[in-house]
């Protein structure tokens, strides 16, 4: 069987990139309701 | 809290990496390939237990009628889809050079996509739906049926003549795995489950900011 290394870095990358995405989605939402000088 | 579970979760996660590129073998009849399935699986636990506290913070809201068990459950439904849209994913990514299809209209296949798509829709009902109350209460509903699915989805290669394999995490006999692929799904399965915790707990502190500038 070969290796297919392509079809890993795919599956890993989009991973990265989606849930990543989620986790910025979710700390610049909770900063704007926080207000000013908000964070966690 | 949330600070100490992210950092908890970053290095879990890359340990996780770690364990799936370097210490977990290269498996002798699928190859490299298989190292997806240190994605895929604990992808799709998560997602059980995500929509498992949907149940629970559904039910919980149709019982006590407290806002507190719907912020738990709209905090648990996205990453659940989220991690389901994962497991969907990288299953089909899996699949291509394993099965030579993207995509079949297998029982396990077929049953994740309905599970996606009905907690896809559980959230756009709450999007509709501007009175918190009423918000509340249809998708607890929701969160309930769909729950249903969840064990159609597991035991649907044991129900149905399936291409998909059957269970090997949580199946009835012991686990045929190798014990390094065993461990880097345990660590990868830890890791995920943090990361789950800590978008959930994200989550629903972003529904309460929500809830006091709306009241």
């Amino acid at each position: 069987m070969p290796d297919n290394w392509g079809y890993v870095f795919a599956a890993y990358g989009l991973a990265v990139i989606a849930l990543g995405a989620y986790w910025r989605r979710l700390a610049r939402r909770a900063k704007s309701l926080a207000g000013p000088g908000g964070s966690e | 809290m949330t600070r100490a579970l992210r950092w908890l979760t970053a290095l879990a996660l890359i340990a996780g990496l770690g364990a799936a590129f370097g210490y977990a073998p290269r498996e002798a009849v699928q190859g490299n390939v298989q190292r997806i399935m240190y994605l895929h699986v604990p992808a799709v636990l998560t997602a059980y237990l995500a929509f498992a506290l949907v149940f629970v913070g559904s039910l919980g809201y149709l019982f006590t009628r407290r806002m507190g068990w719907d912020r738990l459950a709209v905090a648990a439904a996205e990453p659940g889809v989220l991690f389901t849209g994962l497991t969907i994913v990288s299953g089909s990514i899996w699949g291509k050079p394993t099965w030579g299809t993207w995509w079949t209209w297998d029982a396990r296949l077929t049953s994740t996509a309905v599970l996606f798509l009905v907690y896809v829709g559980y959230l756009l009902l709450r999007g509709m739906v501007d009175e918190p109350d009423r918000r509340a209460r249809y998708a607890a509903v929701v969160g309930i049926l769909g729950a249903a699915n969840i064990p159609i989805v597991h035991f649907s290669v044991k129900w149905w003549r399936a291409l998909h394999q059957p269970s090997t995490i949580l199946g009835p006999e012991p686990s045929p795995i190798a014990a390094p692929i065993a461990l880097t799904l345990l660590v990868n399965w830890i890791a995920f489950t943090l990361l789950f915790l800590y978008f959930l707990a994200r989550r629903a502190e972003i529904a309460r900011l929500e809830e006091s500038h709306a009241g």
